[in-house]
C-alpha cells in the first residue's frame, strides 16, 4: 500500500517536472515567461525567508538587503572585476550568508520586535549606503550594463534561457531546504518554533540554531539577488526597499509559514494579484497594504500554514 | 556657529519628543509597534499644508483641524487594523497589519498630494534676536516653546487628570484595569487619538521651521519615533525627552560637521548600537519573559 502511494507520488512529481520543462515551449509569450521568472525569483527569496520566519519565528524585515547584497556583489564583480557568472553567484551567496550571520548574532540578546527593528535598520542602512556611496555602487542610478552570463558554455540571453537558469537555482534552493528541514536540524527548528523554552531544556542549542537559520535564509536571498542582477542587467537601490521585504513577508504568510511547498502558492497568488492591478500602479501600495491587513485579520496562518504566530 | 547648530538641534529634539510621545505611549501600553504613526502625522501635516497654503485658513484654525484629523485617523487605524487582533496569539500579527495600514495611508496621501517636496508656509516671523551676544532666529525659540508647552501639558494631563491616570493604569496592566472598571477600548482609542494629534503638531512645527513637507518624511518619522523611544526607554516620559533630544542634536551636528547624505544611515547605526548594548534604553526597565 505504502509502496503504491510512493509510486503515485513519484509519478506526480515526474509529471510536474515534465510540465515545468515543457511550459516555456508551449506558452511562448515572453510576457508570460517574464512573469514566471518574477515568480521564480520571489520563490527563491521567500523559501529562504520561510525558513527564517516559519521555522524559527524570527520576523525579518531586512530580507531585501540580503537580496541587494547578492545583486550588488554580482553586478560589481561582473562589471568591474571581469568575473564570470558562476563565481559571482557563489561569492554573492557567501557574502549574503556572512552578513546574515553577522545580523543573526544579536538574536542571542535582542528579542522579538527589537530584532525586527534591527533588521529594518540594517535594510535601510544598506539602501542609504548604496544611494550615497556613488563611487562604489553608482548611487541612485545603480550599476548598468551587467554582461550576459555564461554557464559552462551556455549563453543565457533569452527569457527562456533565464527561465531554465532560474529553475535550476530554484530546484537547488528547494532541494537543499527540503533536505535541511527533514533532517535533525529541521526537527530542531520546529521544536524551537513550537516552544523555545522546552526546546532549550531538551538540550537544543537554540541560539546557535537561530543564527544558523538566519544565515542560511540570507544565503538564498543572495543567490536570488545574483540572478536578478544578470536578469535585469541593472541594479538600483530602489529594487531593495523596505516595501520589497514586506512583500516577501506577506507572500510567505499568504502561503503559510513553516510549509516550504506552500511558499509557491503564496508567491503565485501575490504575483497574480500584483499583475492584475498593474494597470493602476498608483494603487500598488494600497493594495499590498490591504491584503496584509485582510489576510492577517481573517486567516493569520495563511492558506496552507503549518503554524500561526503564537507567544 | 556651534551655538546655532545646537539651538536648532534642541528645537528638532523637542519636536521629535512631541512626535515620539504618542508612539511610546502606545508601545508601553500594548507592546505594539505602530508603523502607521509616521504616516498618520504626515497625513495631518499635509492636510494642514492644504488648509493653510491653498484654503488660506487662519493658522490656528488650520492646525487645530489638521491635528483633530490626525487624531481621528489614528483612532480609526486602531479600530480597523489592531483592535480585533489585540487578543490574537502573537504581537507580530498586529505589527504586520500596522505596516499594512501604513502603506494604505501612505498610498492614499500620495494620490492626493504626490510624493514631491511641497513648500510649507512659515508660521512665525523671521526676526533675529540677540541672546548672550549671539544673533539667533526667533523661529527655533518659538517652536521650542510650543513643543515644551505640549510636552509639559501632556505630562500634567497624564499625572493629574482622571483620564490620564486611567491611561497610566492601562499601560501597567490591562486585565486588572479592566476589572477596576476602566473602559479599556475607550482609553486605548484615546491614547491613539492624543498620540496622533501630538504627532501632527510636531510634524507641523517641523515642516514650518524647514518650510518643506514631503510624503517621504512619514516612514522616516516612524523610525525616528521608534529610535527616540528605544534610546530613552520605551513607555517612559522622561526617557522620551532624553531620546528625542539626543537624536535631534546629534542629527544636526552630523549634518553640519560630517555629511547630510549619511545622516539617516548614522541614525540607524545609533539605533543598532543601542539595541545591541542596552535594548531597554536609558530610562527603561528590564522586562522578564513570562513563562
Amino acid at each position: 500500500m505504502t509502496l503504491r502511494i510512493k509510486k503515485n507520488r513519484l509519478l506526480l512529481y515526474a509529471g510536474l517536472l515534465a510540465c515545468i520543462i515543457v511550459l516555456p515551449f508551449v506558452v511562448r509569450d515572453p510576457y508570460f515567461i517574464g512573469m514566471v521568472n518574477f515568480i521564480i525569483i520571489y520563490s527563491i527569496l521567500c523559501l529562504g525567508l520561510n525558513l527564517i520566519l516559519g521555522y524559527t519565528g524570527l520576523l525579518s524585515l531586512g530580507h531585501a538587503a540580503f537580496y541587494g547584497i547578492g545583486a550588488y556583489a554580482t553586478a560589481i564583480l561582473m562589471t568591474k572585476h571581469g568575473f564570470s557568472f558562476l563565481p559571482s553567484l557563489i561569492v554573492s551567496g557567501l557574502l549574503a550568508l556572512f552578513f546574515g550571520f553577522l545580523l543573526g548574532l544579536p538574536t542571542r540578546k535582542v528579542r522579538g520586535d527589537y530584532f525586527c527593528l534591527l533588521t529594518i535598520a540594517f535594510g535601510e542602512i544598506f539602501r542609504l549606503v548604496t544611494q550615497a556611496w556613488i563611487s562604489f555602487t553608482g548611487g541612485a542610478m545603480g550599476i548598468v550594463g551587467i554582461p550576459i552570463p555564461e554557464v559552462l558554455g551556455w549563453k543565457i540571453q533569452t527569457e527562456i534561457d533565464f527561465y531554465f537558469l532560474g529553475l535550476s537555482l530554484l530546484g537547488f534552493t528547494y532541494g537543499t531546504l527540503h533536505l535541511l528541514t527533514e533532517s535533525k536540524f529541521g526537527r530542531a527548528f520546529v521544536a524551537i518554533r513550537e516552544d523555545e523554552l522546552a526546546a532549550s531544556v531538551m538540550g537544543i542549542n537554540t541560539p546557535m540554531y537561530k543564527i544558523l537559520t538566519f544565515s542560511i535564509g540570507s544565503l538564498y536571498a543572495g543567490i536570488a539577488g545574483s540572478y536578478l542582477a544578470v536578469y535585469q542587467t541593472t541594479v538600483t537601490p530602489s529594487n531593495f526597499r523596505l516595501e520589497e521585504s514586506c512583500l516577501m513577508i506577506i507572500m510567505v504568510i499568504v502561503g503559510g509559514m513553516g510549509n516550504l511547498a506552500a511558499t509557491f502558492l503564496g508567491v503565485s497568488v501575490m504575483a497574480v494579484a500584483i499583475e492584475f492591478f498593474r494597470p493602476v500602479p498608483e494603487y500598488r501600495l494600497l493594495i499590498i497594504g490591504l491584503i496584509m491587513i485582510l489576510v492577517l485579520l481573517f486567516r493569520p496562518q495563511g492558506l496552507l500554514g503549518a503554524a500561526a504566530f503564537k507567544d | 556657529m556651534f551655538i546655532d547648530v545646537l539651538i536648532v538641534g534642541i528645537m528638532v529634539g523637542a519636536i521629535y519628543t512631541l512626535v515620539t510621545i504618542g508612539y511610546s505611549m502606545v508601545y508601553g501600553m500594548l507592546k505594539l509597534m505602530n508603523f502607521a504613526h509616521g504616516d498618520v502625522y504626515i497625513f495631518g501635516t499635509l492636510l494642514c499644508y492644504t488648509l493653510l497654503a491653498q484654503a488660506h485658513l487662519p493658522p490656528l484654525l488650520g492646525i487645530l483641524i489638521a491635528a483633530l484629523a490626525g487624531g481621528i485617523l489614528a483612532s480609526m487605524v486602531e479600530f480597523f487594523a489592531y483592535r480585533r487582533l489585540r487578543a490574537a496569539q502573537h504581537r507580530m500579527i498586529s505589527m504586520i497589519t500596522a505596516l499594512g495600514a501604513a502603506y494604505v495611508i501612505q498610498n492614499a496621501s500620495e494620490l492626493k498630494w504626490g510624493s514631491q517636496v511641497l513648500p510649507f508656509p512659515s508660521l512665525f516671523p523671521s526676526q533675529l534676536v540677540t541672546v548672550l551676544g549671539h544673533q539667533i532666529s526667533v523661529t527655533p525659540i518659538i517652536t521650542l516653546a510650543i513643543a515644551v508647552f505640549f510636552i509639559v501639558a501632556f505630562n500634567l494631563f497624564l499625572n493629574h487628570h482622571k483620564m490620564g491616570k486611567a491611561i497610566l493604569c492601562v499601560s501597567q496592566d490591562i486585565p486588572t484595569s479592566s476589572l477596576m472598571g476602566i473602559p479599556i477600548n475607550r482609553i486605548i482609542s484615546m491614547v491613539y487619538f492624543l498620540g496622533g494629534m501630538m504627532g501632527v503638531v510636531g510634524g507641523i512645527l517641523y515642516s514650518a521651521s524647514y518650510n518643506a513637507i514631503s510624503l517621504g518624511m512619514g516612514f522616516r518619522g516612524t523610525i525616528v519615533a521608534f529610535t527616540a523611544a528605544v534610546i530613552g526607554g520605551i513607555g517612559s516620559m522622561s526617557g522620551t525627552l532624553i531620546g528625542g533630544m539626543i537624536l535631534g542634536i546629534s542629527e544636526n551636528l552630523i549634518s553640519v560637521y560630517v555629511s547630510s547624505s549619511y545622516r539617516d544611515s548614522i541614525m540607524f547605526l545609533v539605533l543598532i548600537v543601542i539595541l545591541l548594548i542596552k535594548p531597554t534604553g536609558i530610562m527603561g526597565k528590564v522586562e522578564q519573559d513570562k513563562l
